[in-house]
């Protein structure tokens, strides 16, 4: 008698289930396989299979650019000139300054435009891939800002691409403060139930530092990603206490990440000293003339609100900014370059150290910076 | 009843055009699930290890461009492709009823597979992501799917079905 053999039909099926139950095992061992090992996997693939199509979508983006109504451009390009003309006299005046004071010119950050390609498939909501990569000086964890304010940072970088995450993205977390320094806090995602929901919170303020709706939040340099003084939204509204120890406030983000197209990747950022960036996006910007003393009479509009003062002892986190770094209650990192370029915020005393000349000539040199808009990107004609 | 080699074309365009959609002409969510539609069509032709396969990869190209929670398309399209040829054994298949509801309930099903395979911090709300979200996809890539098949030709709607 033959001995027993299964057949054709039964060998295939068992053979059929091995293959299922092993490409089952390596999506498994792809959804825990360590980050690294993922984005070199992704990459790999956006690299060679997936090419043509972001080559398709880079393409048409250019072209849409391209269709820009040219007056739009000559009037983004007129503000921009009145903008840095109203700036070179202050420019070298600082550059005396510090020629004087024996210090080394500062280092400004650099800025690459890089077009936005969204890939728009399951799974890529908090991504963004960039049209510029290691070629052009940027890196891993590099902030990607637009002209609204901060949109997110540099997760993986190539040769000539990067891909960046948004403010969406639960990982995402920024060092912030207040415009004028009274508060500092996290500011971290909050998803909501549709993606049109998903808001930003600003967690970890003091319990009595009661911020006010409308106040710009901005990032404190913090940390070794983000530099000083980039916008991420403003006060909405109290979202959560605990009472005694802090407070969590909403925020409106200054970005929202669906409408971005273009963007700018601050490359080598200089954290330490880039506090003027805020700058950039913040129309009103008050400005101790004098130290904090003065700063008593100048209006820092909705801003913060601080409670009673209380006994330090019996609330660890009192009224005191975070960190001994933090300027005082009120101020804004101040440098002799700014009380010679801010008039505004000051009052008529604060004014009343320059001629009606130097007062007249003062203002010429700062409306037409004003006049670009709310940011520094923006323009009118 | 359809017409084979027409409908073989249709179907490996399917994930192709998925991709120009999504990727290359960038329109997210407004596109519909191509991808899903063209694995379910395509697991019914083939046997339950290459229907894996095709999922695997299929799958994997997506999660290309997924920051949030990389691996969960490929499980749920390794998952969706298996169960697509399995579905060969429980129905014949050539009516136009069966083709919309296997497309429906086949999205449907990518949907809540992806929804349990992606981390807690991925996941919206069960009720919007699984009951309004889900439904509203697969139904327009359904319908997208159907048409597709419909105007090209590649399926005739049997007289008697």
């Amino acid at each position: 008698m033959p001995p027993f053999e299964p057949d054709q039909f039964e060998s295939r099926g068992r053979r059929d289930f091995f293959l299922a139950s092993a490409f089952l095992i390596l999506a498994g061992i792809l959804v825990v396989l360590p980050p690294q090992g993922q984005e070199q996997v992704a990459s790999a693939l956006r690299g060679t299979v997936l090419a043509p199509f972001l080559l398709i979508q880079e393409s048409l983006h250019q072209a849409r650019v391209r269709t820009v109504d040219i007056s739009e451009l000559q009037s983004q390009l007129d503000a921009a000139t009145a903008a840095l003309a109203a700036q070179q006299t202050l420019r070298h005046e600082n550059t005396r300054l510090r020629e004087l004071l024996d210090l080394r010119e500062r280092a400004g950050p650099g800025f690459r435009s890089a077009s936005v390609i969204r890939p728009g498939v399951r799974g890529s909501e908090s991504m963004l891939l960039l049209d510029v990569g290691r070629e052009d000086g940027v890196r891993v964890n590099d902030p990607v800002v637009s002209a609204d304010g901060l949109l997110g940072v540099i997760r993986e970088v190539t040769a000539s691409t990067s891909v960046a995450m948004d403010w969406t993205h639960p990982d995402f977390r920024v060092s912030a403060m207040t415009l004028d320094g009274a508060a500092f806090g996290l500011v971290e995602p909050r998803s909501g139930a549709f993606r049109e929901e998903d808001r930003l919170l600003l967690n970890g303020v003091p319990y009595y530092t009661t911020l006010e709706p409308g106040t710009a939040v901005v990032t404190s340099g913090r940390g070794s990603v983000y530099p000083r003084g980039i916008l991420v939204g403003v006060v909405d509204a109290l979202a959560e206490t605990e009472a005694g120890w802090r407070r969590g406030y909403w925020l409106i983000p200054a970005v929202e990440p669906a409408a971005v197209g273009h963007v700018l990747v601050m490359v080598a950022p200089d954290v330490e000293g880039n506090e003027r960036l805020a700058e950039l996006w913040v129309d009103s910007l008050p400005v101790a003339p004098d130290g904090p003393e003065a700063l008593e009479e100048v209006d820092m509009g909705p801003s913060t609100r601080s409670a009673p003062p209380v006994d330090p002892g019996a609330h660890g986190a009192g009224v005191e900014p975070e960190g001994g770094d933090a300027p005082a209650e009120g101020g804004v990192p101040v440098e002799v370059g700014d009380t010679l370029s801010s008039g505004e915020g000051m009052d008529g005393e604060g004014r009343g150290d320059l001629s009606p000349e130097e007062e007249d000539r003062g203002s010429d040199v700062r409306d037409p910076a004003r006049e670009a808009g709310s940011s520094g990107f923006e323009a009118r004609s | 009843m359809r017409s084979n080699r027409l409908f073989r074309v249709i179907l490996i365009s399917l994930p192709i055009l998925h991709f120009l959609l999504h990727v290359g002409f960038g329109i997210g969510r407004l596109a519909p699930d191509l991808l899903a539609v063209g694995l379910l069509l395509l697991a019914r032709e083939m046997r339950t290890g290459t229907a894996a396969g095709l999922g695997f990869f299929l799958g994997l190209l997506e999660d290309a461009f997924s920051l949030l929670a990389f691996g969960a398309n490929t499980l749920a399209c390794t998952l969706l492709g298996i169960a697509g040829s399995r579905s060969r054994d429980l129905f014949v298949g050539e009516t136009l009823f069966f083709l919309i509801s296997y497309l429906f309930f086949g999205t449907w099903l990518r949907a809540v597979l992806h929804w349990t395979v992606a981390g807690d911090e991925v996941r919206r709300d069960a009720g919007v992501s699984l009951l309004v979200h889900g439904p509203l996809d697969a139904a327009y890539a359904a319908a997208v799917g159907v048409g597709i098949l419909l105007v090209t030709g590649a399926w005739r709607s049997d007289p008697s079905g």
